[in-house]
């Protein structure tokens, strides 16, 4: 029972991290339909420029809530900025072009993204200082909970709910869902569709970065390749949920971080990926656009 | 009857035989690796550029094909011209297995769960199943072929191997364009839902493409453990898919000579680039980025309007 709960903690921490990265898959696609393979890349650089700015800035032992709220903000400032600077370089001139297009343009930035943090921070595996974050170790009934845990179950929930909100209650996040509906009936209705599209890019590169710095503080070790791995966990958690819907994303997230945490703690590591498309392939045959998705009828 | 493209075809075909006479083994080693990829990603085109069918996990039949042959001829000892035959079919049976169920997902959802297949296909070889596979290292030591006595294993009699090969999924590809198979694949891909309405099964035809490049990938799996002797996990893994599925898409879908040229691009042009090791792929991306902004069909992309040219011309 103590390995299923320490698993279950364990499961959710893994979880919220991978549906906030399924956050940034979801909201490009639904408001683009284009699969943005760049995003897993990006998660991975925001780990390194978090380690360069707390190294860089502060240096190897500073540790407060001012320092660490310094490093996320600068973190997710300048990861969203390579998000905006992504959208506008790879995306936007491929709105109009076929689908498939786009997706190959993805895979191209994802490799630039990729390679430019091998060049610049080089091909080896780099920790992650851990002292970012206090080590306090909390043990409730033999289920051990770190500080890391507690801080990424707490700050994700706190986000997730935050882009609920944000999503359906303001004015941006409203624009936001009738872009995603429809981008020539939101112009007619006077949206700046590049702009909504923007902030889509701002705000999922952001809770990337913040989900990449956590990453190094949970993982300890990163390294430039890394991206890949989350990346496609993340997409398969978005598609699970059904891609486009933002709930779907964080529950598919959280389902596919517990399932991942119960086949390594009771069945093995080695078939982890395999058990985890094993999965999501028979969701999509049970249901064809993920858990949460809705049936649309193709347009004639 | 002959059009520009056929004329190209063959002249590029001709160029392609005599090349062995004057090039030294190692050019002629990059030649049959540049054949071998063209079929698998000619066949990667049947689903992706002519069915329309977004698939991102080739290399895995790519990989069956390999590991057939290599499995029979090491661990069963048969020889390498009796494995030809499952090589070809066992891709294509794990095709129809695994595709049948989800053929009829939407684009980006069978996209993934092609990527997923690959990866179950790694795992699966990496993980020594049945003790067969020889885990991460792969196997080695597969024979040389053998016909009426003699032993086909200089790097010529490869070449010409792989020549063949490509010659007969050039005349499959030119059949399948011919037949209704190929014309409704056209119409799949130029409007799935008018295609439907006119009674064309797009479940079955869809499926039909997906087994044929299953097998033909195959057959070019098969040629590639010929060539090296050796099979191993890491040479069929996504990152390989990937090329396949962005060679279509950069060279130009349903295009023969968008793929050949894409297969260049992605597999020759790196070969011989091999000094600027650390920053090639970031040149890489920049270039695929490049291309898909100003040719957002591809480099040669195929030129037809709502008729394709082969139904027009009985026309006139």
């Amino acid at each position: 029972m103590d390995i299923f709960l320490q698993q279950m903690v364990n499961g959710l921490t893994i979880g919220s991290l991978y549906a906030l990265v399924a956050l940034g898959y979801t909201m490009v696609y639904g408001v683009m339909r284009l699969i943005n393979f760049a995003h897993g890349d990006l998660v991975a650089f925001s780990a390194f420029i978090g380690l360069s700015v707390y190294a860089q800035i502060f240096g190897e032992s500073a540790t407060s809530l001012g320092v660490i709220i310094t490093v996320f903000a600068l973190t997710a400032l300048s990861v969203a900025c390579v998000g905006v600077l992504l959208e506008r370089l790879a995306y936007r001139p491929l709105r109009t072009a076929p689908r498939l297009s786009a997706v190959v343009s993805a895979l191209g930035a994802g490799l630039v993204i990729q390679n430019s943090v091998m060049l610049i921070w080089g091909p080896n595996m780099k920790i992650f200082p851990s002292n970012l974050f206090p080590s306090t170790i909390w043990a409730v009934g033999g289920i051990v909970i770190t500080f890391t845990q507690v801080m990424i179950l707490g700050v994700s929930s706190v986000l997730m709910v935050g882009l609920y909100f944000f999503i359906h209650q303001t004015k941006i996040g409203t624009a936001i869902r009738a872009v995603a509906i429809d981008q020539d009936a939101a112009k007619l209705m006077g949206i700046n569709v590049n702009r909504i599209i923007m902030i889509i890019f701002i705000i999922g590169s952001a809770l990337g970065a913040v989900a990449g710095l956590f990453i190094g503080s949970y993982y300890r070790g990163i390294t430039f390749d890394m991206g890949w791995m989350y990346g496609l966990n993340a997409f398969v958690a978005a598609i699970m949920g059904g891609i486009g819907n933002i709930p779907g994303a964080m529950l598919g997230g959280l389902l596919l971080g517990l399932f991942n945490a119960m086949i390594t703690g009771y069945i093995s590591t080695q078939w982890a990926e395999t058990f985890t498309f094993v999965l999501l392939i028979a969701i999509l045959v049970l249901r064809p656009t993920g858990i949460l998705g809705e049936t649309v009828a193709e347009k004639v | 009857m002959m059009n520009k493209s056929t004329l190209i075809t063959l002249c590029l075909l001709v160029f392609m035989g005599f090349f062995p006479l004057f090039v030294d083994s190692a050019w002629l080693a990059i030649g049959t690796t540049f054949l071998v990829f063209s079929v698998v990603a000619l066949s990667q085109d049947i689903i992706l550029g002519r069915a329309g069918v977004f698939h991102m996990g080739h290399a895995m039949f790519f990989g069956l094909g390999a590991y057939t042959t290599a499995i029979l001829n090491v661990n069963f000892g048969l020889p390498i011209l009796a494995t030809l035959l499952p090589a070809v079919l066992i891709p294509m049976f794990f095709a129809f297995l695994l595709v049948a169920p989800i053929i009829h997902l939407r684009g980006d959802y069978l996209l993934v769960a092609t990527i997923g297949f690959n990866i179950i296909f790694i795992q699966v070889l990496e993980n020594d199943v049945f003790g067969l596979t020889g885990g991460p290292n792969g196997l080695f030591g597969i024979d040389v072929v053998k016909l009426f006595g003699y032993e086909l294993s200089s790097q010529t009699h490869m070449y010409y191997m792989a020549f063949l090969l490509l010659g007969i999924t050039l005349l499959i590809i030119r059949n399948l364009d011919r037949s209704k198979f190929g014309r409704a694949m056209f119409y799949i891909h130029k409007d799935e839902i008018a295609a439907q309405s006119m009674g064309i099964n797009i479940r079955y035809f869809k499926l039909y493409a997906f087994i044929l490049g299953a097998g033909i990938a195959g057959a070019a799996g098969s040629m590639f453990s010929i060539q090296y002797s050796a099979v191993s996990p890491e040479a069929f893994n996504v990152t390989q898919s990937i090329m396949f599925f962005t060679i279509v898409l950069v060279g130009g879908s349903a295009s023969l000579p968008g793929i050949l040229i894409g297969t260049f691009i992605m597999f020759v042009l790196p070969e011989m680039f091999r000094e600027f090791e650390t920053a090639r792929y970031l040149v890489f991306g920049i270039a695929m980025i490049l291309t898909m902004i100003l040719r957002p069909r591809g480099i040669w992309p195929v030129r037809f309007g709502n008729i394709p040219s082969f139904l027009k011309k009985e026309v006139k």
